[in-house]
């Protein structure tokens, strides 16, 4: 069964229709690739789906209820959790601090200490548990994002562009701990621009352009899809 | 819990500091026995005050409309339907909770940013001290007169300033250990967060309405509290003292320089600039009138421009920095 439904979501900001009529499914355990240009609309369609910025029209379903209007932080108890692009950040806290408190969702709060140091060791940030996230690099800051997210113990996870920004070195952390996540079953949806990493991870891709979503398929056919080709490189001249 | 409440619950420190305290009614003249309750008070609003405007962040000029209930609503249920100030003392408290969860509830429906809650709970403030300058019932403009303290502690008295200085001891021992037991708790974690970054913090889990109002509630129940516990020391119910926004810049001011959102950073505020305040004004105030708060507004603010983050953080790093400090003394080398 679908753990997650996405059915004719439109999102409209006063006239600009950011979506429009995108529906798609992720089973279960699944790795789903979400790429498209800049301003296609994927950061609205995660902000949609996890209740930040409901959708205008259309329906989202998690594990077979509707969960349109649920605040986001009760998608994260019911198991939803998103990471964001740009890494949201706490000035006064420590690293331990913040994954703690995002453990503390399903933990008392000695656990969530101690699970939190785990998480922060599973991720790779092991020895940075008591610096402040902004004194982190890029790279320690995304995986940071993944920390928190691990740390809600939930079982889908909307990932925003967590590999943007790092060179091709830097991802195997991120994209190690992903694959272990799967394995775990944890379904995960994931926006990313940096193509051979999506290409690695994903088990179906869905691309979005101008909001709507043009084709969805597994990553070797999608590359060789004419709409996607025409929507990152630009349209033949056919005349 | 974190065991780190319990190793301050467990401090020698604390209860040495109490087991001192506790004599000075007998040891001190009553003018400096009067400026050490009244440091008390402080520390027990301003450690309050700091569930709110330190670790939640939101710099909250509410403060005084729950003092004041406390102080105003309870005299004027004992003096005019004759209910025993205990009672009057848990009915104010509830009627400041509801408040407090009403202001949160405000500020969370209409996502009011950092200055409008200020000026919100400015307003609030001040329609505070209007119903009751305007409303005979809690006296007025003209205040309240309470009976006599005869030490009756069924009808919550306390026998003059000695039991004055027991009962704000503990009220402000109460309000720290508060403040302790929240930063090592969940709700700790939660009011940071939210501090920090609202929208990160919900991304995360953070059901931010229902901490927001448990921290207004918390802070105001405390400060309900104490208001009744002033007016009884007082024995005069002012409102243009006790529900007036003048009482709640003070505390505000106290906290931000003994260091905002720690557990024991408003204390150490209270403590240093009430009696600073009132040596200045008792040693001052005749020579030149207005020279006492000139004096203090320089320290005041040479304190802000050394330390912004506070004093105590200022007085940590001292600590640490101190002759014979394991942690930054470097390794000796053997000739």
């Amino acid at each position: 069964m679908a753990l997650l439904e996405v059915e004719k979501v439109t999102k409209r900001f006063g006239g600009l229709v950011a979506l429009n009529d995108v529906s798609f499914s992720v089973a279960q355990g699944e790795i789903l690739g979400i790429i498209g240009p800049n301003g296609a609309g994927k950061t609205t369609l995660f902000s949609a789906i996890s209740g930040f910025a409901p959708p205008s029209s259309g329906d989202v379903r998690f594990d077979g209820t509707s969960i349109v209007g649920v605040l986001p932080d009760r998608l994260v108890r019911r198991g939803l959790i998103r990471s964001f692009q740009i890494v949201q950040t706490f000035a006064d806290m420590t690293t331990l601090d913040v994954v703690t408190t995002a453990a503390l969702t399903r933990r008392p709060i000695r656990e969530a200490i101690d699970y939190a140091a785990h998480v922060l060791g599973r991720v790779g940030l092991a020895g940075k548990e008591h610096l402040t996230p902004l004194t982190l690099s890029l790279q320690d800051k995304k995986l940071l994002e993944l920390a928190k997210c691990l740390a809600t113990d939930p079982r889908c996870i909307l990932l925003d562009e967590v590999m943007a920004g790092l060179t091709m070195a830097e991802t195997d952390k991120p994209i190690a701990v992903v694959r272990e996540l799967n394995r775990q079953g944890v379904t995960i949806v994931m926006v990313e621009h940096v193509m051979p990493v999506i290409m690695q991870l994903a088990t179906r891709m869905v691309v979005i352009n101008f909001g709507e979503k043009i084709a969805e398929g597994s990553p070797a056919d999608i590359v060789k899809d004419q709409h996607v080709i025409d929507a990152y490189f630009g349209e033949h001249l056919d005349a | 819990m974190r065991p780190e409440f319990y190793k301050v619950l467990a401090s020698p420190v604390l209860w040495g500091i109490l087991i001192l305290a506790a004599p000075l009614p007998f040891l001190l003249p009553s003018y400096y026995l009067h400026i050490v309750i009244l440091s008390l008070v402080y520390v027990a609003l301003a450690s309050s005050w700091n569930i709110v405007g330190g670790m939640a962040g939101q710099i909250s000029l509410a403060h005084s409309l729950f003092i004041g209930t406390g102080a105003m609503l309870s005299t004027a249920l004992l003096l005019k339907l004759g209910i025993n100030m205990w009672v009057g003392l848990l009915i104010s408290a509830a009627i400041s909770a509801m408040l407090a969860a009403m202001i949160a509830w405000i500020d969370y429906r209409f996502r009011l940013g950092h200055l409008s809650f200020v000026l919100i709970t400015l307003a609030f403030a001040e329609m505070g001290g209007l119903v009751v300058e305007g409303w005979d019932f809690l006296g007025g403009a003209s205040g309240l007169l309470l009976p006599r303290d005869t030490g009756h502690f069924l009808d919550f008295q306390f026998g003059g300033s000695h039991g004055a200085f027991w009962v704000m001891l503990l009220l402000a021992v109460v309000c720290v250990l508060v403040n302790v037991a929240i930063l090592n708790a969940p709700l700790g974690y939660y009011l940071r967060t939210i501090r920090d970054n609202e929208n990160a913090a919900r991304a995360i889990g953070v059901n931010v309405l229902r901490y927001k109002v448990a921290a207004m509630v918390i802070s105001a129940v405390l400060a309900s509290i104490v208001g009744t516990a002033y007016v009884r020391y007082l024995t005069f119910a002012d409102p243009y003292l006790l529900i007036s926004p003048v009482i709640t810049i003070e505390i505000v001011l106290f906290a931000t320089v003994g260091g905002l959102g720690s557990a024991f950073g408003p204390a150490l505020g209270a403590l240093l600039l009430v009696p600073l305040g009132e040596i200045l004004r008792g040693q001052l105030g005749g020579v030149l009138p207005g020279l006492h708060y000139f004096i203090y507004g320089i320290v005041v603010i040479a304190v802000i421009l050394i330390t912004p983050q506070g004093l105590l953080p200022l007085f940590e790093r001292l600590w640490k920095r101190r002759p014979g400090a394991a942690a930054t003394r470097p390794p000796t080398v053997a000739p």
